[in-house]
Order: C-alpha cells, then structure tokens, then sequence
C-alpha cells in the first residue's frame, strides 16, 4: 500500500487519529482486491482520495438511508484550486480538526436517526437476542450491508470485526444494543472511507507503468461524475462481478445511468462547479443601489441558471452551443420583477422565453452570470470579460498587479465619465493595466446595457450605453451578439469537454490530444451533453492513471483545432 | 398650521405665481411630490404610448384618505378628545377644580366612567346607544374628492342634499361627507395639520401587502383619448416587493384573487386628456385592520365600500397613475377601526366614537332608506397612486366561456 502520498494531508487534517487505524493492517487484503482476479492482490494501491462534496454527503445520506433522514451541520467547504474544478480541489482536500468535528456531530445524528425508534426496523435485519445487551451476530447482519454501501466497497473482515466489536462495547454501558450500533454507525461516518472517495487500483498488464481503477473504484466514479451520489447496488454488483472492467459492460451501464432522470444531478453538480457556483453563498449587493436584488432573488439565481442549463441540454436535447445564445429559461415571481416581465404563476418556476428585443442570450444574458460577475454596487465589464475567458472558455487571465489605481473606474458618480466604457478608456492610459484589459473588456463591455444584478438598462448616469464588443477579432453587439460568438468560438466546446474530463478523473487534463480528441466526437454527436459525458465515462482512460506527478495544464489557446 | 404656512410661503417663492395652492395641496395624503399635477389631471408632459396589446396593469402603492392641510381648515384645532370634552360639559367651577393636578385621578375616573353605559356597553362597541354632541367639522370649503352626484342630489331619490367642497385644484361640485365629519379629529388631520394616525395607519396596513390593490386595463388604445377601456379594478394575495424603505417596485407580477375575503370589480371607463374615469358602479374591496389572529381585534377583516363608486386616475408621464376612487359608504364604516378597538379605543386614544357617528349620520348624503326616508351613507374619497406591474386576472372558467358565447 502506498500511503506516503497521503500520510501528509492525513496527519495534518486531524484524520489520522481516526483514519488509520481503520485502514487494513498490512499484508491484510486491500478493499478492491476480494473480488477481482485481474491482478495480484499485492500490487494493489490507493490511487487517488477525493473528498466528498457537501452535496455528495447529502445525496449519499439521502440515498442509503431516505430522503427523510436531516442532515444538519456545516460542512468545510473545499477549495477550488485556481483555474480548476472543485472536483480537483477534493482530491487534495484536507479536514481541519473543526471541521472533523463538524462531520462527527452531522454522523452522530444521522446515525441516531436511523437507529431510532422510528427507523431501526427498516436497517436491522435481525432481532437481537435482547435488546438490552450486544449481539454480535445481529449487529454483523446489520452493519455488514450499511458498511457496503458507505465505503462504497465490502467491508473488509478486520473492518467488520472492529464494527461488530464497537457495537458491543457500547451496547453494554448503554444497556441498548440499538445504541450499539448507533455509535459504531456514527464512527462509519466520521470515517475517512466514507468521507473520501478512494479509488484502488493496481498495474495495468496492457500498459506497463500504469495503473487501472479496479471495479469499485470505477464504479464509485461512474456514480459521482454521473449521478453525483454513491454508487447504487446495481453498480456495487456490476463492481463485484467485474463487470466494470468490461468496456462493453461498462459503455452499458454509463448509457444507462445517463438515460437516467438522476443524470440531471449529475450535470447539475458538473456545471455549479464549472460555473463557479459557490461564488453565490458570498454574492451580496447594496439594497439601496439595487432594490430587486433580496435574498429570494439571490436564491432563485443560480436556480434559474441550473434549470436553463438542465432543460437546454437534457429535456430538450439541446446543442451545448446553442446555451449561449437560447432565449428559454424559467422565471419565478421575484425574479420577474427584476427581468421587469410577466410571470403567472404566483409561486414556483414557470418556463419563460425572452423576446430578441430583450437581449439576453443564453447564460451571459442571465442576471445569475451578470450579478455575479459585478461588483456590489455597480457592473463590471473586466470581471465579466475575465469571467467569459476564464470559466466558458477555459482562457487564464493573469491578475492585476497589486498597486493598480482604480479611481477612474470606481467614480462611478463622475459625470465626465458616465460609462463604464469611458471610465475604463481612462483607466487603461497605465500601460501597466491595458494588456489584461483589452482580453477581458470587450466581451464585457457588450455586457453593459446590463448594470450591477442584471437589470436591463439603457443609460448610465444619463448618458447612453454603447453595447459593442468584440473578442478575439470578432465585433458584435450587445448580449445577443455576444452569446452567437461565443457558440461559434471552439473555445467554449474545448473548455466543457476539458472540464468534464476533469470532472471526471479529479484532476486537471495534461493531455492536450485527449482533450481535442474528446471534442471532436463531442462535435460529431452535435454537442450533446449527453454524448460528451457517455464518451467519457465509457472512455479507457478516464479509469487509468499514468502518473502521479502534476504536470502544468496547457492554456485553452494552444488546444483549438489543428 | 404655521408649519404649513411656512411650506406655502417656501413653495410660492419657488413656484412663483402658478396655480400655487393647486401644486402644494396633493403632497398631503401620498407621495407625490410638490411640482405633481392636481389629483384627476394628466401631466402636461408627454404621456407614453399605449402597449401595443392595449393591456396595462398596476399596483396599488398608496391608498390614503386625502387632506387640505392646515389647521385652519378645523377653526384652529382639532376636535377634543373624550377627557376635554368631558372638562368643556363641566360648570366653570367644576371644570376648575378637576383640573387640578391634585384631582386629576378623580377627573380620570369621571371620564372614563361616562363612556360606559348600562349592561357592559361602551360609546365605541356601541355607539349608536350614546347620545354624544357632534365632534368638531371641517369649517373649509376646500376638500379632496369626487363628484359623485355631479351636482343632482335634489333629484337622485337615494341621496340627500349637502354642501360640497372645492379641490384645492378647482374643481367643483366635490361630495366627501366623511372628511367633513371627521376631518378635523386628531387622528385625521394629526398635530401639525398635516395627518394623523389614520395616515400612517393606512399606509402600514397596506405595506402589508394583506390587501394589496392591483389595476388592470384592457382595450386601452390611447392614454390621452379613449371612449371605452375595462377596468378590473381587484385585490391580490400577492404581497408586493419592495425596497429597503418600503417602496413599492414596478415590474412585479401579481394576480387577481376573486376569492373571499378579496374582491374583483369589473369597471367601464373612458380616457378624456389623459384621465381615465369610470362609469358608477359599486366597488368592494377588502381591508385587515393590522395584522392578527381570528381572535385578535388585529387581523379583524371588513371591506371598503364604495357604493355607487367610481375611479378618477390621471396616467402620468413616468407610467404611473394618481387620482381618486370614491363611493358612498355606510356611515358606521367610518368609525370601524375604533369601533373593533371597543372601550380601549376610548379609554386608551380619548376616540369618541358615537359622536364620531352622531356626526356622520348628522351629514350623511347617500344610500337613502327607503323606510326612513333617511340617508344612511357618506360621500368618500381615498387617494390612490398606482405603480406599472403585470396583473393576471383569474383564469377564464369553461362555464364563464360557453356563457360569454
């Protein structure tokens, strides 16, 4: 077992305490190696840790226990690394000491939800001899099924041993053996297998110096890229039989799951975290500058985006494309109010298409893109440019320098400058600024008619919004015009077909040919979602690992078509 | 009323010599600023264009019972309170003596004990049991309101001939009765003349949003001509959006309720330079007196009644309209939030409220029994300003439609 690359984020997170003792003794089988005879069981390793998004927490508690356990606490938000996924962030993601405890107080609960009065029939298989006293046989029966699906794997005998024996030990000062198996359930939750997703693996014979996921591995990431959640039974016997290293078998399965309605999820989750959605939770704009922005509008934004993105690309089989320049999406009451149009419906989303007068096109036109990519009080035409770069075309924009004067684009009551487009024409005479600039203002400039949440508007500080943009030698007007360049830009196919790879495999994509590759039958499928993830999901490579040295990612610009 | 003079001699300077008390007079009862038109007149400036559907709708986003500033308008002061108008019944010597601090606890007792009658009744659960002298009137012949009975009152069998105002804006022939009666009490016109609680009442309960108001015009082709427009004029149980200092926001969406305790009035009316005026008709609207549990006083619900009613709204050049609805209403109306307040009303806010009702029987001008020969009703007004929104009117059933056909 290859711990060492580990033992570091382990140790310093305040895991290990709780971790390590619960990983097999050495020599002991490894998790994946009990059911596969591909490869000997000694060449077994841990092949990459991710750690459980909050949603993935939820959505795995919802799964194997209902949707009415509560799973209340505060989770440790994991950082995204810059110019990455969350998913890559939570393959080096740590837990603090508090937050250890925070996932100990949400296990404790959960596990005496489920072992209450109320549920314990539903996951005791067995009737204890007496209900005051440890029974080991029965909390075996019990523990052995819920361990499965926790750790996404069998439990291994040393671990079903320990289990049962934390059962007993607490069953008996607490005269309960339901109490029993409460705690040593609350200890499987606060335990790092079920809070990372570790994925084994062991060489791969047709490919000297890799190294293949085995099948529960592959089926944990066929579960969480596709469904966001853990891996259901059909999946865990799929693993077992070693069905998932069939590449037919498995290109079934992933269609499968895809066709799916819990694939929605799955693209959800994938586009909050291309989108950069937990940007939302901090999103706060001045009330008095922005009356319609409250906090049913902050709500409902990033739902109405999800939805457009959902029922483009999935109820309608939609062209990724064409998510950039469709008029359809859904609106709630609070929403109408700041888009100043008619909603029926007093509660709940109604679908809703704009009119091309409005010009608003796609998810650029959307007040959740505008509002987060402003400041609190005004617009921003560079952080939208630099938003567009960066997040829809996968382009890296350098920071600014740390002494940059931004009195000329802050003085936004200064009549001699009442647009954005003249503050920041004054702003980039410092040569030091107008490099960065010209990259991200003209897309963003095309962008202004919208102000600081995305209202339309036509005028600033009374003088008239000039909405022409341009980006990469390409002129266009308004939010209309943007949203057609941005379809017909490869930048954007290439930076969701890189995104979903990375989504995928948890890290960034270092080969540049897998990622043109991806795309082209990405395009030969008409830009189906649908199409991009079974390729990858189905793809070899996307269970085998070359090499765990990082090596940096190649910017967007040197992958478009050769 | 000196603070109100100041305000006329300020706004006359700024304003020169045009049309003065005209222009200063609608800042009073709403939000409408000094330089706005007179209520029931379009703005000079151009008005927008119609939609090309012909539909518009709006909310609601002030309803206030309109005032003529000044305490000149009461004679100098308000009407007195229950205390001072038990002091002022009082010989000289014996008026003397209870007002006297060291007696002032015998006073006390004295008052209050007069607004209980026999059997646990009091002057505002029941007031029409107490024999009251009559509260201070509006001694102006200035008011706000409609012209209800365009000037046929000696003729119209159902109303009763009365003096009428003149609006501050110049118009004549103005029937609103209740202002008359109960213009000059301290909850009406406030200390400084300006309104009182009834004012501020109004306005939170209606940013409550309880009783939100919306407008709907359809078949609208001209906002400055139009001989036929429909007018839904409509409660909804849609709470308004609104800014951090409680302004209303245009470009809500709200719609239309029919459904008890909310009502749907569905108006004719016509557009004649810019002002929009419906035909009589009675209008029903619903009103919460505060908010509160069935058992509550607060949350007790009544109506606004505006019988033989109609709607005078001037569309303005930012889409907005300001103007008046305006009905007879039955006379105990007036007095029903002091009334649901019963003897805290009188006990805790010195309300009279049986000479309020003494008082309003006394000018009532409308809705004649038949039996008595009597009017049972007052002329009233509010003030209404209303913002652009989206209104959906209840869905059309099936049975509504084959009858239509």
């Amino acid at each position: 077992m290859n711990l060492s690359k580990w033992l570091p984020a382990l140790a310093l997170s305040g895991v290990a305490a709780l971790g390590l003792m619960m990983l097999p003794a050495p020599g002991e089988a490894e998790p994946g190696a009990n059911q596969s005879a591909e490869a000997d069981i000694s060449d077994y390793r841990i092949l990459a840790m991710r750690r459980l998004t909050e949603a993935q927490y939820r959505n795995a508690i919802a799964d194997i226990f209902g949707p009415d356990i509560r799973v209340s606490g505060r989770f440790e938000p994991i950082v995204r690394p810059i110019h990455e996924l969350i998913s890559s962030g939570a393959s080096g993601a740590a837990i603090s000491p508090s937050g250890l405890e925070q996932f100990d107080a949400i296990g404790r609960n959960i596990a005496a939800q489920v072992f209450g009065e109320g549920r314990r029939s539903r996951f005791t298989p067995c009737q204890p001899r007496d209900a005051t006293q440890a029974d080991p046989d029965c909390a075996r029966a019990a523990l052995a099924p819920l361990g499965r699906y926790l750790f996404r794997r069998p439990l291994t005998k040393a671990e079903e041993v320990f289990y049962v024996r934390l059962a007993g030990e607490a069953a008996t000062p607490t005269g309960s053996f339901h109490k029993g198996l409460e705690l040593a359930l609350a200890s499987m939750l606060v335990s790092p297998k079920f809070l990372y997703i570790i994925e084994t693996g062991h060489p791969d014979p047709a490919h000297p110096g890799e190294m293949v996921l085995d099948g529960y591995a592959r089926a944990s990431r066929l579960s969480f890229m596709l469904w966001n959640s853990t891996p259901n039974e059909t999946l865990l016997q799929a693993a077992e039989s070693g069905k998932l290293n069939d590449p037919a078998m498995l290109t079934d399965r992933a269609q499968a799951m895809i066709a799916s309605p819990r694939f929605e999820h799955g693209v959800r989750a994938f586009f909050a975290d291309m989108l950069l959605f937990e940007k939302f939770d901090e999103l706060s704009k001045d009330p008095v500058i922005f009356p319609y922005f409250n906090q049913e509008v902050a709500q409902a934004l990033p739902e109405q985006t999800l939805r457009t993105i959902t029922g483009h690309l999935l109820a309608r089989n939609g062209d990724y494309r064409q998510l950039f320049t469709t008029r359809k999406t859904y609106m709630t009451r609070a929403l109408g109010a700041l888009y100043h149009v008619p909603v029926q419906q007093s509660n709940g989303w109604v679908p809703f298409e704009f009119s091309p007068e409005q010009d608003r096109s796609g998810l650029v036109g959307q007040a959740g893109f505008l509002a987060l990519y402003s400041h609190s009080g005004r617009s921003s035409p560079t952080l939208r440019g630099r938003a567009i770069r960066e997040v829809l075309m996968c382009q890296e924009v350098p920071n600014p320098p740390g002494n940059v004067n931004f009195t000329a684009v802050q003085d936004t009551a200064n009549k001699s400058m009442p647009t954005a487009r003249i503050r920041l024409t004054a702003h980039n005479t410092d040569p030091a600024c107008t490099g960065c600039h010209l990259i991200t203002d003209p897309p963003g400039l095309a962008l202004e008619r919208f102000d600081g949440i995305g209202a339309f508007r036509e005028r600033e500080n009374d003088a008239a919004i000039d909405p022409a943009g341009d980006m990469d030698g390409t002129r266009f007007t308004g939010g209309n015009g943007l949203g057609t360049a941005l379809a017909s830009s490869q930048d954007t196919t290439l930076c969701v077909a890189n995104r979903a790879l990375e989504y995928a495999t948890g890290h960034p994509v270092k080969e540049e040919d897998a990622i043109v590759s991806l795309e082209k039958q990405f395009a030969e499928s008409g830009y189906s979602i649908r199409a991009l993830f079974l390729k990858v999901a189905s793809a070899p490579d996307t269970y085998r690992v070359k090499s765990p040295a990082v090596e940096q990612v190649s910017t967007q610009a040197s992958l478009r078509r050769r | 009323m000196r603070l109100t003079k100041l305000r006329l001699t300020a706004a006359t300077v700024a304003l020169g010599t045009l049309g003065i008390v005209a222009a200063i007079a609608p800042m009073v009862g709403g939000d409408t600023p000094v330089s706005a038109p007179a209520i029931g007149q379009a703005d000079a400036r151009k008005l927008p264009a119609p939609p090309p559907d012909g539909v518009m709708g709006f909310v609601v986003d002030s309803f206030v019972s309109p005032i003529v500033p000044g305490m000149d308008q009461c004679g100098g002061s308000t009407s007195p309170k229950l205390r001072d108008a038990y002091l002022a019944s009082l010989p000289e010597a014996e008026r003397i003596r209870l007002s006297r601090k060291e007696n002032e606890r015998e006073l006390v007792g004295h008052w209050q004990a007069s607004i209980f009658g026999p059997n646990g009744t009091n002057i505002c659960s029941q007031p029409d049991m107490f024999d009251r002298p009559s509260i201070h009137t509006i001694q102006s012949q200035s008011g706000w309101g409609l012209d209800l009975d365009e000037g046929k009152a000696a003729n119209d069998p159902e109303l009763c001939v009365h003096d009428e105002f003149t609006s501050p804006a110049g118009e004549r022939g103005i029937d609103n009765q209740e202002y008359r009666a109960l213009g000059c009490i301290l909850e009406f016109r406030g200390n400084d003349g300006n309104g009182g609680d009834q004012l501020v009442g109004m306005r939170q309960f209606f940013a409550s949003g309880e009783w939100t108001q919306v407008i709907l015009l359809r078949g609208v082709d001209s906002l400055e001509n139009d001989p036929a427009v429909e007018v839904i004029y409509a409660n909804t149980p849609d709470r308004p959006m609104a800014d951090s200092m409680g302004k209303f926001l245009r470009g809500a969406s709200f719609s239309i309720s029919d459904k008890a305790p909310r009502h749907r009035n569905a108006l004719t009316g016509r557009i004649e330079n810019g002002v929009l005026t419906t035909t009589t008709q009675d209008i029903v609207l619903t009103q919460t007196w505060g908010q509160g549990g069935a058992r509550d006083i607060r949350g007790n619900r009544s109506r606004f009644n505006f019988k033989r009613g109609k709607l005078r709204l001037a569309f303005q050049p930012d889409g907005s309209l300001t103007g008046m609805v305006g009905g007879y209403k039955p006379v105990f109306d007036p007095i029903q939030s002091p009334a649901i307040g019963g003897a805290g009303s009188a006990l805790v806010a010195g309300i009279d409220c049986a000479a309020a009702l003494g008082t309003l029987k006394r000018m009532a001008d409308g809705l004649r029994d038949p039996k008595t020969g009597k009017c049972t009703g007052v002329s009233t007004a509010m003030r209404l300003t209303a913002i652009p929104a989206f209104v959906n009117d209840v869905p059309i059933t099936a049975g509504q439609r084959s009858a239509a056909r």
